[in-house]
């Protein structure tokens, strides 16, 4: 079978040969299998987002190869062969909720009546029936970004690939909305890749935690997370999901601990990595 | 920002590039189409006609000058004032801003042709004044804008002070002001002398640019009319130049404001 | 509305103010009216109290003459539309004035158009090409720093002398075309800036989708580029009107309103209150352009948050 996505040996340097050179990433292999949740978590700078736009070829590596769906990249994204979502819904203020679903499936050149109908379908699948003809500044935030996964998912990528998608969320909307993403990926058997700044969203979240460190950006650990594929809100309360965050946290406090070891290297240019 | 040598070269280069083209192709095109000198007279004419009458283009810039600068001090220092006053007293805000909104929809400058009448058409003054009007309008509008736009965090903290409105308006409003006076004065300076010229158009005294424009066109001298319209062009630029190096020197170390 | 809130933080919050959007235009509306009202009574003040000859205030001559030859009463200025532009004329001077303003309208409007589409050619070139936004943006910004309007004689000039083939060029036309050479740039500079202004995401989000620099440009750009662009429109109309009136009085291009004012300024001293009339219908003309803008501007925004609105 063809992993979903491929990551083989990739660095990525920005500003190179200047003497504000960052090397964002240093040799990364990733292989995610179709139908994985996995989460990129670390302190920032640590390149996830980085990765996340190699896989999505916003970027080009430095060096080494990315491969999605067993084609590399950039035919990947020629053949939208995944949907994206960020942290800010980033839905267009000048179109209706319905509009701003169709705008990938417009981009394809489907027709209308077509496009409008997975529209529907997709908010369906996201609750938002009601809120089809409304304009996204009308709507709360976790609504919006409902409407951004929706969008993402619109073509039915096998792939989606998500930046701090709930990240600006707070606390009780961001629960709502992790169990509503694994109930459409679960309905979608869509494979995801995550970047997430919360412990507790990445263990609650995936199959694979993979842990980041930064100066270089590099992946220190992998962590398999077998809570099952049913996760629900006794899930937050099952020891062996704090057990499984002991062990996330304890990655990336060792992480810490071999860095400040080193010499403090000097901050992280800001921006590198929330862009 | 980065600024390496070789992107500052980049921001030079690329200009100057555009600029030595464009007079080339200027020069060219006169040439090659032959253009008569009615229509366009090529650069290097224009420039001969300009060191020609240096003297009379300079006598004719300090009187366009002087008016530009006289209307722009007025101006700013009655913007200025106007605005501390309509900042504190909301009525006055909620009269004057829409009368400031209309204004910049309007023709403006046809002003001069009422102050003409008002006062006598042979004094500076009518121009002086629609310069100082003009100008008074953007510094008010901006300063004002400075003044009560303010961040309302800073305000609510300075109130966790218990600070009189008098600190409030020394320490938030005011220096929350300057760069919106700046901005203003990049704006107005530029402005007043196009004012003080455009005000010549409307009779008067024959002593100003434009007026020494408009004469030698009369008499079918155009690359001499250009050669004005050269010394009105750097007038321009040394107004805007100096308000950009008053907000320099007043503002060392400060983002300097966008255009 | 954020000036309210800004002034007095205290007691705004945030709820009541798309509400507050239409009364607080009709209270706009009324203060101005209230503002013009005031202006005529401080004007006829000043003619009670003001020198009949002008004064000097510490040596300088600068006390308006307050007689009813420089300053008519406002009601003369009034009274005067209904009547004949000269005496033994045919109609009012009201209808001189229309036509005169209709006149210089048609320029500016063509003017304005020439201008917005040359100024949105130029933003789409300069977000295309960096180069030639490095190479052109500097001289945009200073060709506003320098009077360009000094070229208004020069360009008029060329009316009734230069043919081009055919083609022999009207006066008319040099007068739009300032008219247009006032109105680009504050295109060009706040489309640029509003097809620049797209957010990051958003252009990746177009670039996750393989869309092309058009369908980036149609889809996300311009739309996001509309709160930008209508400020910048209103300038235009704004300035295309400058432009023409300009032209008309720099050369007695005849027919127009500006020309109507220099005409009129000429017989003050016998029909002091003639040249207030054109003042009038030029500033009618100039608001008239910027409605035209602001009906564009509520049909565009409709549908967006009020925020963007400011």
């Amino acid at each position: 079978m063809t992993n979903a996505v491929d990551v083989r040996g990739v660095s990525k340097a920005f500003n190179r040969g200047r003497p504000d050179e960052v090397r964002a990433l240093v040799d990364v292999d990733l292989a995610i299998e179709p139908g994985e949740f996995v989460s990129m978590i670390g302190p920032s700078g640590c390149g996830k987002s980085t990765a996340l736009r190699l896989m999505a070829n916003l970027l080009e590596p430095t060096s080494g190869d990315v491969h999605v769906n067993g084609k590399p990249a950039r035919k990947a994204r020629l053949d939208q062969d995944y949907g994206m979502a960020f942290q800010q819904a980033g839905l267009f203020d000048w179109r209706n909720v319905t509009k701003n679903v169709e705008l990938p499936l417009e981009l394809k050149g489907w027709d209308r009546s077509r496009r409008r109908e997975r529209a529907l379908e997709m908010l369906h699948l996201v609750k938002l029936d009601e809120f089809a003809e409304h304009m996204p500044w009308q709507l709360s935030g976790g609504m919006q970004q409902r409407v951004a996964i929706a969008r993402a998912l619109a073509a039915h990528p096998p792939l989606l690939l998500m930046d701090e998608p709930f990240g600006a969320l707070d606390e009780m909307t961001r629960e709502h909305m992790q169990a509503e993403l694994l109930r459409i990926c679960g309905e979608t058997s869509t494979t995801v890749v995550f970047v997430t700044h919360s412990i507790p969203e990445a263990v609650y979240l995936s199959t694979r935690v993979v842990v980041m460190s930064p100066r270089p950006g590099r992946i220190t650990d992998v962590i398999d997370v077998d809570l099952g594929p049913r996760r629900d809100v006794d899930t937050r309360e099952d020891p062996a999901f704090f057990k499984k965050i002991t062990e996330v946290r304890e990655a990336l406090r060792g992480m810490e601990r071999a860095s400040s070891s080193e010499a403090a290297g000097p901050p992280q240019p800001a921006g590198m990595e929330d862009r | 920002m980065n600024r390496s040598p070789r992107a500052l070269a980049a921001m030079v280069v690329a200009p100057v590039a555009f600029g030595i083209a464009f007079v080339a192709l200027w020069e060219a095109a006169v040439k090659v189409l032959d253009l008569q000198p009615y229509f366009l007279p090529p650069p290097s004419a224009i420039w001969r006609e300009f060191q020609a009458n240096a003297a009379l283009i300079w006598e004719a810039t300090k009187v366009s000058g002087s008016n530009a600068l006289v209307g722009l001090v007025i101006g700013t220092v009655l913007g200025v004032a106007l605005a501390f006053v309509l900042s504190r007293f909301r009525v006055l805000n909620e009269l004057v801003t829409p009368l400031a909104v209309a204004l910049n929809a309007v023709p403006i400058f046809v002003l001069v042709a009422l102050f003409n009448n008002m006062f006598s058409v042979t004094s500076e003054v009518p121009r002086r004044l629609m310069v100082t009007l003009v100008v008074n309008f953007i510094v008010l509008v901006n300063v004002a804008k400075g003044l009560t736009q303010v961040d309302r965090t800073h305000v609510e903290l300075m109130r966790s002070y218990a600070a009189s409105e008098v600190a409030v308006l020394r320490k938030v409003r005011v220096p929350n002001a300057v760069p919106y006076l700046f901005i203003a004065l990049k704006i107005a300076a530029p402005a007043a002398v196009i004012t003080a010229f455009v005000s010549e158009y409307f009779g008067g005294s024959q002593n100003g640019l434009g007026s020494r424009i408009v004469g030698n066109i009369a008499i079918s001298k155009n690359a001499t009319a250009w050669g004005y319209v050269l010394g009105a062009c750097l007038l321009g630029l040394a107004f805007y130049l100096a308000a950009v190096l008053a907000e320099r020197a007043a503002t060392p170390g400060r983002p300097q404001s966008a255009e | 509305m954020s000036e309210a809130a800004a002034v007095r933080p205290a007691r705004s919050d945030s709820a009541p103010r798309a509400r507050d959007g239409y009364l607080h235009r009709l209270r706009a509306v009324w203060m101005f009216a209230l503002a013009l009202l005031l202006v005529a009574v401080l004007w006829e003040l000043y003619k009670v109290v003001g020198p009949q000859d002008g004064g000097t205030v510490f040596g300088w001559k600068i006390l308006p003459r307050a007689n009813d030859q420089a300053m008519p009463h406002v009601w003369q200025m009034l009274a005067r539309f209904g009547e004949p532009e000269r005496a033994g004329f045919p109609g009012t001077i009201l209808t001189t004035i229309l036509s005169g303003a209709w006149f210089t309208f048609r320029l500016s409007f063509a003017g304005f158009v020439i201008g917005a589409a040359v100024g949105l050619g130029l933003a789409v070139l300069m977000a295309r090409f960096r180069v030639v936004e490095r190479g052109l943006l500097p001289y945009l910004v200073v060709s506003q720093t320098v009077p360009l309007i000094a070229l208004a004689p020069l360009v008029v000039s060329w009316g009734g002398k230069l043919h081009l083939g055919a083609f022999e060029w009207p006066r008319w036309l040099s007068a739009a075309v300032l008219g247009a050479f006032l109105a680009f740039f504050p295109v060009a500079v706040g489309t640029l800036k509003g097809l620049t202004s797209a957010p990051p995401t958003a252009v990746e989000l177009m670039d996750s989708y393989a869309a092309s620099w058009r369908q980036t440009l149609f889809k996300l750009r311009f739309p996001a580029a509309v709160p930008y662009m209508v400020p910048a429109f209103r300038l235009a109309a704004t300035a295309s009107v400058v432009g023409v009136v300009v032209a008309e009085l720099s050369t007695g291009l005849a027919g127009g309103i500006g020309r109507l004012i220099i005409e009129y300024a000429r017989e003050a001293t016998a029909d002091p209150a003639k040249v207030y009339t054109a003042v009038f219908g030029a500033a009618a003309l100039g608001l008239f352009m910027a409605g035209i803008v602001g009906v564009a501007d509520v049909v565009l925004m409709r549908n967006r948050p009020r925020e963007a609105l400011e």
